[in-house]
């Protein structure tokens, strides 16, 4: 008993410390195999959306298809970026590059196979989406509903003023 | 024969509270907030079913859960992972993660630009995978960290080392098993600067030492296993190669390590593909030759896929549907004489990926999005010398066919509000050789998923399945109803019946609800599960069938 009520004060401190941290600083894979460091890919000021996606995850390829349908339009409206970083293992990475380019996605795309990203940003499922303007989280949201990604945008605007 | 350490109960809990202070100091002395971490809890009610039998075993409430704390300053970090299983782990988890309250992980890092080092627990993939991954899976209850020290160096951008050295986490305890692992990648094309193209090259071995016990003399306790990979990528097309080799080890047959009968191991995957806009298409072939490498022997097959050296999925499509979840392949790397001849598998994959457009007469006004797979897999073709416990096998033989399955997707937005995935599969299961136990299974699965869009905050989700088969217990059925009130809560109704079963037919139902808000999600289930093979990422575990109720929680900070 003693040990659960440790368990929960930890807890309970660690809701405390509830602000802006600081994107996890981890070199990944782009699906050419040369290694992206997210933080170069920004400029100053630029909101950054990263989604956590694999390509057995059908709310995931359904987020990233509906934001599609708007990217251009909205990017041209805030100029922010989103890239898609794939949690798919040895079992079906091979798959990422020839869906990501069937269907024809804008986004860049970076590899996670070790979850090695996932683990750091502390994401437990997928879709995980995470907003950064200067390397700093700003909000972060996991799941997805058909049209939730109007309010995303909503978010993307607020942020980028 | 166990021979797993120990450590005493209040030593550990000395070591959480000293790492909860130094992370709270830490916080304390930082200038902003550098401190992050999850939340993880999964509890289960257990219930009596009249129709599946009484729950049997102790503990009808049981609970997993998870709290890890990240904090960094500077170029240091540092971490914990607590776990709690209380009063005890969810049904058909190693006995070895048993305990109230633990110190799962913890890790001290140091990072620079060019230098990474870690003490403690961690997580680490050479290559794809097949001779060395340690990793976690919550839900299938693995989790194989490697506990000891590890260095990443890169010199220039253009090469990468790594070395490590550690134990590999069995549950609370550690593998008896030491490893050692070295890995190294070098880009070619940075370093001959080659504007067009991408070539990687990457090396890695690993060597597992363990002692055996009345070993015969010439015996070495030392396995080791090497990996040579290269990835080319130009333009639209792009290939990887990957040759491994695992020094003779020991054979084991029902956790008996028999130091006098030796067997050498080996892995070929060969990768290519070619996509564009709106095209892609990917194939693999593998062929994989007494492959299981087990930190401590004696595991060799255990049934909680714990302290597993390497990582060999199976190569097929995953799927996200109930009904297409029921005859699941699992790579045969194993080695095995008794009940039947095996030594590895053999077959390809491929993957088409087509963007019909908008507009045209098949893409309509939203397009539409086909994906297409196809995967078989064989037995290694090869003579068995049951007596001796020796075989011999051709490079390029197929033998007995184990898996094949072919699959249609079809994704098409009717118009603002609607929307459709369609899916069928045909397939064949040999059962007698995947899981060892009697039959085949040829089946065909359909599947309509329709999503109806009222506003963009509240939607709609109909899935209907259908799997016919004259085969192991016949026809189901299955559907599900989902409803997302808003983007924060839905609630959801699924049921499966195997109707066609003259035997037995029972109603897998289950109802529950969820709410999300930011990174918070909180689900409540009832219902009662299909007991059989739960597969996440291409692993699988028996587990049995249950009722009752589930809440999960998660949540990150």
């Amino acid at each position: 008993m003693k040990k659960i009520i440790l368990f929960a004060l930890i807890l309970s401190y660690s809701y405390t410390l509830l602000s802006q941290t600081s994107l996890p600083s981890i070199e990944l894979k782009n699906i050419d195999g040369e290694y992206i460091k997210i933080e170069n890919t920004v400029e100053k000021d630029q909101v950054l959306v990263i989604s956590l996606w694999a390509t057995w995850c059908v709310p995931c390829i359904n987020e990233l298809d509906a934001i599609q349908e708007y990217y251009e339009d909205w990017q041209e409206e805030t100029n922010f970026k989103l890239i898609a970083i794939s949690i798919d293992n040895a079992r079906t990475t091979s798959r990422v590059k020839p869906l990501v380019n069937g269907k024809e996605w804008e986004y860049e795309v970076l590899l996670d196979v070790n979850q090695d990203f996932k683990r750091a940003l502390n994401a437990n499922t997928v879709p995980y989406l995470v907003i950064v303007k200067n390397n700093k989280i700003v909000y972060s949201h996991s799941g997805y509903t058909p049209g939730s990604e109007i309010e995303l945008y909503e978010k993307i605007k607020e942020i980028a003023q | 024969m166990k021979k797993l350490k120990k450590l005493p109960n209040n030593f550990t809990m000395k070591k959480i509270i000293l790492i909860a202070l130094a992370l709270f100091t830490f916080q304390a002395y930082s200038q902003e907030k550098n401190i992050s971490g999850s939340f993880i809890s999964n509890s289960q009610y257990y219930l009596d079913d009249n129709k599946t039998g009484d729950f049997n075993e102790d503990n009808r409430f049981r609970s997993n859960n998870y709290l890890k704390i990240d904090g960094n300053y500077n170029n240091f970090s540092i971490g914990i992972q607590l776990e709690g299983y209380a009063p005890q782990a969810i049904l058909n988890y190693s006995p070895t993660f048993n305990k109230e309250i633990g110190l799962g992980n913890y890790y001290l890092n140091y990072k620079t630009k060019k230098l990474d080092i870690t003490a403690g627990h961690f997580y680490e993939q050479f290559g794809n995978g097949l001779i060395l991954r340690s990793w976690e899976d919550k839900e299938l209850g693995i989790n194989n960290a490697l506990v000891g020290g590890r260095i990443n160096y890169s010199p220039t951008k253009e090469i990468y080392l790594t070395a490590l050295y550690g134990k590999q986490r069995a549950g609370f305890k550690l593998s008896d098993g030491e490893i050692l692992g070295f890995n190294s990648e070098i880009s070619l094309s940075d370093l001959f600067k080659l504007q067009k193209s991408t070539i990687n090259f990457g090396f890695s071995a690993v060597s597992r030492i363990q002692e055996v016990e009345n070993s015969v003399p010439e015996f070495t306790k030392n396995t080791n296993a090497y990996s040579g990979r290269l990835n080319i990528s130009s333009g639209n097309i792009y290939s990887n190669i990957e040759y491994v080799l695992k020094n003779e080890d020991a054979l084991v047959e029902f956790q008996n390590v028999k130091t006098d009968k030796l067997a050498e191991g080996n892995a070929f995957v060969f990768n290519t593909g070619y996509s564009k806009k709106g095209l892609g298409i990917d194939a693999t072939f593998r062929r994989l030759e007494n492959m299981n490498f087990f930190s401590d022997r004696e595991q060799d097959g255990n049934v909680y896929n714990q302290q597993v050296v390497n990582y060999i999925p199976s190569l097929t499509k995953q799927h996200d549907y109930s009904l297409s979840n029921i005859y699941v392949y699992q790579a045969q790397p194993k080695l095995s004489f008794n009940p039947i001849g095996k030594a590895g598998e053999i077959g390809t994959q491929i993957d088409i990926y087509y963007n019909l457009k908008k507009g045209t007469l098949l893409g309509g006004k939203y397009g539409t999005k086909l994906a297409l797979n196809y995967s078989t897999w064989y037995g290694l073709k090869a003579n068995y010398d049951l007596v001796n416990r020796t075989y011999s096998s051709d490079f390029l033989g197929f033998g007995k066919k184990y898996f094949t399955d072919a699959n249609i997707e079809i994704r098409k937005k009717w118009s603002k509000k609607w929307s459709s995935i369609i899916t069928y599969t045909n397939l064949y299961y040999n059962k007698r050789y995947v899981e060892e136990t009697v039959g085949e299974v040829n089946a065909n699965i359909f599947i309509l998923e329709s999503t109806y869009k009222f506003s963009n905050k509240k939607s709609l989700r109909i899935e209907g399945q259908h799997l016919w088969t004259q085969d192991d217990k016949k026809n189901w059925w299955a559907s599900t109803v989902e409803l997302n009130l808003s983007p924060k809560v839905s609630f959801y109704a699924t049921d499966m019946y195997n109707y066609g079963n003259e035997l037995k037919k029972i109603h897998y139902y289950n109802f529950g609800g969820s709410y999300t808000k930011n990174n918070t999600r909180i689900a409540l289930n009832y219902g009662r599960q299909r007991g059989g093979l739960l597969c996440v990422g291409g692993v699988c575990r028996v587990v049995p069938e249950s009722t009752g109720f589930s809440l999960a929680l998660n949540t990150s900070f």
